[in-house]
């Protein structure tokens, strides 16, 4: 509970509740004042206005006329009320009250607030009892002469039941909506800052979670797609790309002390022979520890290029490239070697439109492709760079050979770091390069195959594809 | 060459350092950003050698805050980060030249004597005629001659043999050849490089009774009058 007061949500909520009650509370006497208090002012002055003309009646008229008038509007039926009290003798002499309220004997010569009695009568004028009214009235002494003995009480008031009890509710229904208004808005306040706390909380949890060493944990998305879905759905993208690049990470770690173990050891045990020999087969060994330190080299940089290109890191820009030309640049690198290899190098093209990616990534895959071919298509006679444009707005870049190619079940293994095939084994090569083509692929939103280059169930040949989306599709 | 090492990893300096003083020039050494942008400005080096993570100033901080004192001393960035965009940073700040860790020892070599060579040449005059022993080119005609006989090459061939001349006496390795002339930055794992020179090879020496263009084991490959 002391959490949800201390949430910002409520504080905003307290704050709203208590300018929303000063906001109502002023309109509210605006209203009262303008209202109530104006009918209030107005039966005042009816009230001075009437004592007014009683006051001219009598010194004008004298006593006898001044009692006919009071006893003809104390006849009328509407909400005024008269008495026309004698003094001293305290007999009244006309009017419509039966007795002089108490509270007109301390009043004064100001207005004063009473109660009275009176009949109540039913729909067709008969008397069904009493009832209790409010009345406002104000008192004044008439003295036909200051030397006079005898004066003249006169009363003059008016009903203000009505009004009162309209006020009396009016006030009432006020305080009521002010004081549900600031109710509810508390209410609400709580209720909004539960709610998220909740979603906070189921933040919080997962972030703890993940802390907590388990990173596969991911924030509850409601599916209102509000600003905290919203938050939650981006925290989450980040927290798959963390997790991938975590995992990439680990991946290259084990790769590495799985590949950079067995060179080293090689190394250890050839230094430790060389101590023993002689001049010359220290030299050879120092040589082939060289070679291996190199090798290693290679397979380490391969690694972090590999990891790079996955974690989407190190692409450079993506543009529109024109693989035709990164493959007519890839033939003349690659021509002399193939052709000293006893290969001939083709290029065939079909009009095909660029695509976004990276030319120096591209180049990188079309070489290790290359590279393959010139190492392991073992009595080959031709390395042929096909691209065209592929159904789903994609463009394929391959490279046949017709060397064994690869059984069709051990295609998707060589794929993965490190795999070689045993036939391989003894050829030099880390086991990366497909790996890499792989990972281009990928980085480039497209998707790498193995096939067979041709029909002959003799000599299969290999075929690697790279489909990659075309730069108009975006 | 009086060349400045700024490398915080104290056996790679040492090694670096030591490989330096032994193909002939003098090294200072820095361990930390700050030593080395105060011994830059102190010193008259010909060629600065700077890690890209330092401690107290980073290399791309060093280099484009001596670039803005005006100090126009070829640099070679070393980084263990090789990607495109960090080439792209480096050379911004004013490097000269990019090398990945880890790296062999004569590419570095190769690398600073090509910085170092460049700044000898100076831009007092671009050359566009280059020659060793009686092989001449003439980078704007785009002719080649030995012993004044002409030789044809293809237009790719032409610029392997112009970046060698223009680097004449120098080792230049492979990996800067395929850097310099096919713009490449990866190491193919076949000899591709090996067969373009020995195709050059036989077109401007293979007639003649002195080989001019000659492979360095272990680093790459120079075309030089020496015997």
């Amino acid at each position: 509970m002391l959490r949800l007061l201390r949430t910002t949500t409520f504080r905003f909520t307290i704050v709203y509740v208590v300018v929303f009650a000063v906001a109502v509370a002023l309109l509210g006497y605006l209203f009262y004042q303008s209202t109530f208090g104006e009918v209030s002012k107005q039966t005042d002055a009816i009230l001075d206005q009437e004592i007014q003309v009683l006051a001219e009646v009598f010194s004008g008229e004298g006593a006898g006329v001044l009692r006919r008038v009071v006893r003809e509007r104390a006849a009328w039926r509407d909400d005024g009320l008269y008495m026309l009290i004698g003094a001293p003798s305290g007999a009244v002499l006309s009017g419509n009250l039966s007795a002089l309220p108490p509270e007109a004997l301390s009043a004064g010569e100001g207005f004063f607030n009473f109660t009275f009695e009176r009949p109540r009568l039913d729909a067709a004028g008969r008397e069904i009892g009493t009832e209790t009214r409010e009345a406002r009235g104000k008192i004044r002494r008439f003295k036909a002469s200051p030397e006079s003995e005898t004066s003249f009480l006169v009363f003059v008031a008016r009903d203000i039941s009505t009004r009162e009890s309209l006020r009396k509710r009016s006030q009432s229904l006020m305080t009521r909506i002010g004081a549900a208004t600031i109710g509810l808005g508390i209410i609400m306040g709580l209720i909004f800052s539960r709610t998220l706390l909740m979603r906070v909380d189921s933040v919080n949890r997962t972030a703890r979670a993940i802390r907590g060493g388990d990173l596969s944990k991911r924030i509850a998305v409601t599916g209102v797609n509000d600003e905290i879905d919203n938050l939650a759905v981006n925290l989450n993208a980040m927290l798959d790309q963390i997790e991938r690049l975590m995992g990439g990470m680990r991946e290259v770690s084990d790769n590495i002390a799985h590949d950079l173990r067995s060179p080293l050891n090689r190394i250890r045990g050839r230094l430790n022979e060389a101590l023993k020999a002689g001049p010359s087969e220290k030299e050879e060994a120092l040589r082939a520890t060289l070679e291996d330190a190199e090798g290693m080299i290679t397979t380490f940089n391969a690694l972090l290029s590999i990891a790079r290109i996955e974690s989407g890191e190190g692409a450079g820009q993506m543009e529109a490239v024109d693989l035709v030309a990164i493959a007519q640049e890839m033939v003349e690198l690659y021509e002399p070697a193939a052709q000293d290899a006893g290969f001939v190098l083709q290029l065939k093209t079909a009009p095909a439109p660029p695509v976004r990616g990276s030319r120096a990534l591209i180049s990188q895959a079309l070489a290790n492709l290359l590279d393959n071919a010139l190492k392991y298509a073992v009595g080959g006679t031709t390395i042929r760079i096909d691209i065209r444009k592929g159904s789903d707005n994609r463009v394929l870049l391959s490279v046949l050979d017709d060397g064994p190619g690869v059984p069709e079940n051990e295609r998707d293994s060589v794929l993965k770091r490190f795999v070689r095939l045993e036939q391989s084994r003894t050829t030099p090569g880390s086991g990366l390069g497909l790996s890499l083509v792989s990972a281009i692929a990928r980085a480039h939103r497209g998707s790498i195959s193995l096939g067979d280059s041709s029909s002959n169930p003799e000599r299969r040949g290999l075929k690697v594809t790279i489909a990659v989306p075309s730069f108009d599709r975006g | 060459m009086r060349i400045l090492v700024v490398e915080d990893d104290h056996e790679a300096a040492a090694h670096v350092s030591k490989g330096l003083r032994e193909a002939g020039h003098v090294v200072d050494h820095a361990l930390d950003g700050e030593v080395g942008f105060n011994m830059a400005g102190a010193g008259d080096y010909d060629a600065y050698v700077i890690d890209r993570m330092l401690p107290k100033m980073d290399g791309v901080t060093l280099l484009s805050r001596r670039r803005a004192d005006g100090d126009e001393t070829p640099a070679l960035f070393l980084s263990a980060l090789g990607e495109v965009d960090d080439r792209v940073k480096g050379f911004k700040a004013g490097g000269d030249d990019y090398l990945v860790k880890p790296y062999a020892f004569p590419e570095l070599l190769a690398r600073v004597e090509a910085l170092g060579r460049r700044r000898t040449q100076a831009p007092a005059a671009v050359t566009t005629r280059y020659a060793v022993a009686d092989l001449e080119i003439d980078v704007i005609t785009r002719t080649v001659r030995r012993a004044g006989k002409k030789i044809d090459l293809q237009p790719r061939e032409f610029r392997l043999l112009e970046y060698l001349m223009r680097h004449a006496g120098q080792v230049v390795t492979r990996t800067m050849l395929l850097e310099n002339v096919w713009e490449y930055h990866f190491d193919p794992q076949t000899n591709v490089i090996d067969v373009h020179i020995s195709r050059l090879r036989s077109k401007i020496d293979k007639d003649f009774d002195k080989p001019l263009l000659k492979t360095i084991r272990g680093a790459g490959y120079t075309i030089d009058d020496a015997e």
